[in-house]
Formats: structure tokens, C-alpha cells, sequence
């Protein structure tokens, strides 16, 4: 882990949750807010590997869940998040990465982390959960994912090699 | 093959630690043991979003008065018509509301408009796939904010503060399912317990007495919780448009809905405190010097 690459991931972590609480939640998207946030971590997974993966994820949900106004258990996007980073670092920790397999693969990975954060609020007795609404959501954060990662893969992507260098030996 | 290893290391360091904080979390809440972290992050991250706001909201602000803009010919004529028929209605209004006024002195009554608010803007929303309903706005503990304050705006009742900090605040707003507030229809006086439901236009409204006839289309206001805390008495919440459940039946219950469009929320109020309220005399039954005429 070099410092430039702490820092590039700590950028892109907290404008992406500023962004999705400050811009995309107001929005009022049809469903579920689109997720930036997981978007940005998929990218740094597939840009770095499963470690920086990892890590980025539990980081990005520890800010998720403390930027207000959440009011969500501490610790339950950090979980899914650190999963999905190291899930999807281990997939494609290899150099071809082509953009329609990622695409597909971030927006599954946001369909289940709806799924898994409902699932895990049920089971620690959130009454907010609202059964009825989880497939719509689903179907909605797996669409807005994919769209976003069309947009943000490729930027991710270029961004990590232009100053993370030594990541990408030749 | 050592990367894996350590990947798979890290990854699993990282899941224990995301599961201690949770049950910590659980076991605490605001006053647990993560209390002060939430704190911090609030402090930290309130800023940040405040910052962005200022870039945000005037973007926001400009994209829907270009969207509105074949609207607003419309809008100015209906307003238009409605201010001559409100302003003929006023002056028979006029002798009315002297004598009001008069009852109202005489009962300690207060005016709905008299609450002293510290305004704010709402900046930041709680994702939809978290399930709560809660907003951020940009005033905190250095505004006067303080947690439970009822927050308004100009169409009735949001929410109420649930946590503060320096330069931020959440807002618990009336549509969350975990969000309860004392009612009153304003026409029969009939008491109630307004929930929210988790979805965005509709609240429940469960009335105490059974048997109470209500008619669609009253309004609910709230009732007031001692100390104003946390709701001031008297703010609009909604209008009755479903009764669910025959007359007579144990639990009778209403489908309400809310005067404040929550998609739309942009400038509120946080309630500070109630009017001054004079300390209720004894009615007397015979006209006082300070009435002046108000008997028919």
C-alpha cells in the first residue's frame, strides 16, 4: 500500500459518499438511491485487487453509516461493502478487464448488497424495513450500478494509473 | 499466492471488526459505546456536506425553476383568482376574528404563527435502500438546535430533531416508520397517534375512541407534547383521506395524508420554542373590561 494509493482511495471514498448523500438521495430516483459509493469501491477493487478492495469497502461503509443524517446500525454497510470489495478484487485481480463484464458484475454486487442489507436489518429487528418495496429496490440499484459504472470505471481506472503507477508494472 | 493470503487476512480482520461495531452499536445506540464516533463523524462529515450544499443547492434550485417555467403563467393566474376571492372572504372574515382574538385572550389560546423558528436548509437525504427517513439540515447545537425540537415548514409539520451537531442536524421526518406523534382533528377535537408507514405520502392515524365519526378531509394538528418536546401543539400535519376499519371496532384507524411533500423539502423551520403561553384564568362568565364586545 503506497501512500498515493491511500490517498487516490480516500478521495474518490468520501466525494462519493458526499455526493451520493448530498446530490443523488435528494434526487428522489424512482427506487433506491443509486449507489455511488459501491460503485466507486467496485472500481478501486478492480483497479487494485482484493486487499485495497477490502479495505476501501469497509472504509467507504464506515463513512456511509457515519455521514449524517443516517441513522443506520454502525457497521452493516461496512460489512457488505468489505465483502463486496474483496469479492469483486478477486474476481478480476488479472489485466483484462473488460467493461461489460464489470459493469454486469457491479451492478449483481449491488442487487445483493440491497438484499443483504435488508436481510441483515430484519434479523437485528429494524422495524423500518419494508418487505414490499426490497424487489423494486433491487431492480433499481441494479440498473443505476450499472449505469454508474459505465461512467465511473473507466475514470477510476485511468485516475489509478496516472498516479498509481507502480500498481500496474509492465 | 501470498497476496491471496494476505488479501483473505485482511479481508477476514475487517469483517470481525464490522461485526463488533455492530453489536456494540446495537447494545448502545447514541449513548453505547459508539456514541462518541457518531459524534465525531457527524462533526466531521456535517461540514463537508454543508460545503457541497452551497454548490448543490443553487444547481438544484436552478434546474427546477427551468423545468417549472411553462408552469408559471398558470400558477400566477390560479393565484391570482384565489387572492381576490381570499381578500373579498377577508373583510367578512374581519368582525370574526376580533371576536376570536378576544376568545382566544381569554382563553390563553396561541397563534400557529407566533412559534419562533431558527430556518435551515435541507442538504443531504438518507439513501432510500437504508429504509429511514431522515434529512440532514444545515443548522446545529451553534444555532440553538437541540435534539427533539419539532421541525416545521410552511405547510405543516416535518419532522423532529433526533441528533445534533455543531453545524448540522438530522431530522426524523413524519413519513418514517419509526415516527409517532400525538394528533387532533381540528374540527371535533378527537385525539389520535399519527405514525408514519416508511412510505412517502401516507401516514396512520389510530384514533382512541372507537366510536368517533370522522369525516374525510379534516384536518390534524398536532396535540403538543409537554415542554414542546418534541412537538409544539398546534402545527398542521395532514388531512384525513381514508377511514379504515367500521365504527365501533376496537382499533379504528385513518390513512392521512401529509401536508408537506417530503420530495420536495427545501427550507424548514425548527421550532425553538412555543409563543408565549399566559397562565389559563378561569373563564368568567360575565363580559371583562379587557373584552371588548365579544358576545354576539
Amino acid at each position: 500500500m503506497t501512500v498515493r494509493r491511500v490517498v487516490l482511495c480516500a478521495l474518490l471514498i468520501v466525494i462519493a459518499v458526499i455526493v451520493e448523500v448530498t446530490v443523488l438521495a435528494p434526487l428522489d430516483f424512482p427506487g433506491a438511491t443509486p449507489s455511488l459509493v459501491l460503485v466507486v469501491v467496485a472500481a478501486l477493487a478492480f483497479a487494485f485487487g482484493p486487499t485495497t478492495g477490502a479495505a476501501c469497502g469497509f472504509a467507504a461503509g464506515l463513512l456511509l453509516n457515519l455521514a449524517p443524517p443516517t441513522t443506520a446500525t454502525l457497521g452493516i454497510s461496512s460489512l457488505i461493502l468489505t465483502v463486496i470489495g474483496y469479492a469483486l478484487g478477486r474476481v478480476f485481480d488479472s489485466d483484462t478487464r473488460p467493461l461489460m463484464l464489470t459493469t454486469l458484475l457491479t451492478s449483481g454486487a449491488a442487487a445483493l448488497s440491497i438484499l443483504a442489507g435488508a436481510a441483515l436489518g430484519g434479523l437485528l429487528g429494524n422495524p423500518r424495513i419494508v418487505w414490499g418495496d426490497v424487489p423494486v429496490l433491487i431492480l433499481t440499484a441494479a440498473l443505476y450500478a450499472a449505469i454508474l459504472a459505465l461512467l465511473v470505471i473507466p475514470v477510476v481506472n485511468r485516475l489509478s494509473r496516472a498516479f498509481v503507477p507502480e500498481a500496474y508494472p509492465r | 499466492m501470498r497476496d491471496i493470503r494476505r488479501a483473505r487476512i485482511v479481508l477476514a480482520v475487517l469483517v470481525l471488526i464490522s461485526v463488533t461495531m455492530i453489536l456494540l452499536d446495537l447494545r448502545g445506540g447514541e449513548s453505547g459505546p459508539l456514541g462518541p464516533l457518531r459524534a465525531v463523524g457527524a462533526t466531521v462529515i456535517g461540514p463537508l456536506e454543508r460545503g457541497a450544499a452551497t454548490v448543490v443547492v443553487p444547481v438544484r434550485s436552478y434546474i427546477d425553476s427551468v423545468a417549472n417555467i411553462g408552469d408559471k403563467d398558470r400558477v400566477i393566474a390560479d393565484l391570482t383568482v384565489e387572492n381576490d376571492a381570499l381578500r373579498a372572504q377577508l373583510d367578512t372574515v374581519a368582525n370574526d376574528r376580533a371576536r376570536v382574538a378576544d376568545l382566544e385572550a381569554l382563553l390563553g389560546l396561541i397563534d400557529a404563527n407566533d412559534y419562533v423558528t431558527v430556518p435551515a436548509q435541507v442538504i443531504a437525504v438518507g439513501p432510500a435502500q437504508g429504509f429511514a427517513w431522515t434529512v440532514t439540515i444545515d443548522s446545529g447545537s451553534r444555532d440553538g438546535v437541540e435534539r427533539d425540537m419539532s421541525v416545521i415548514s410552511g405547510r405543516g409539520l416535518v419532522g423532529r430533531v433526533i441528533s445534533v451537531a455543531p453545524a448540522t442536524a438530522t431530522v426524523l421526518l413524519l413519513v418514517d416508520a419509526t415516527s409517532t406523534v400525538g394528533g387532533r382533528l381540528a374540527g371535533t377535537s378527537q385525539i389520535g397517534i399519527v405514525s408514519g408507514t416508511g412510505r412517502q405520502d401516507v401516514l396512520q392515524m389510530q384514533f382512541l375512541d372507537p366510536l368517533a365519526v370522522i369525516n374525510l378531509g379534516e384536518v390534524i394538528v398536532t396535540f403538543g407534547s409537554e415542554g414542546d418536546r418534541p412537538y409544539a401543539p398546534g402545527i398542521p400535519i395532514g388531512t384525513v383521506k381514508e377511514m379504515r376499519g367500521t365504527e365501533g371496532q376496537l382499533t379504528r384507524s385513518a390513512i392521512v395524508e401529509p401536508y408537506v411533500d417530503i420530495s420536495v423539502l427545501d427550507i424548514v423551520g425548527v421550532v425553538l420554542r412555543a409563543p408565549e403561553r399566559s397562565e389559563r384564568e378561569p373563564v368568567n362568565v360575565t363580559p371583562t373590561p379587557t373584552s371588548t364586545g365579544g358576545a354576539p
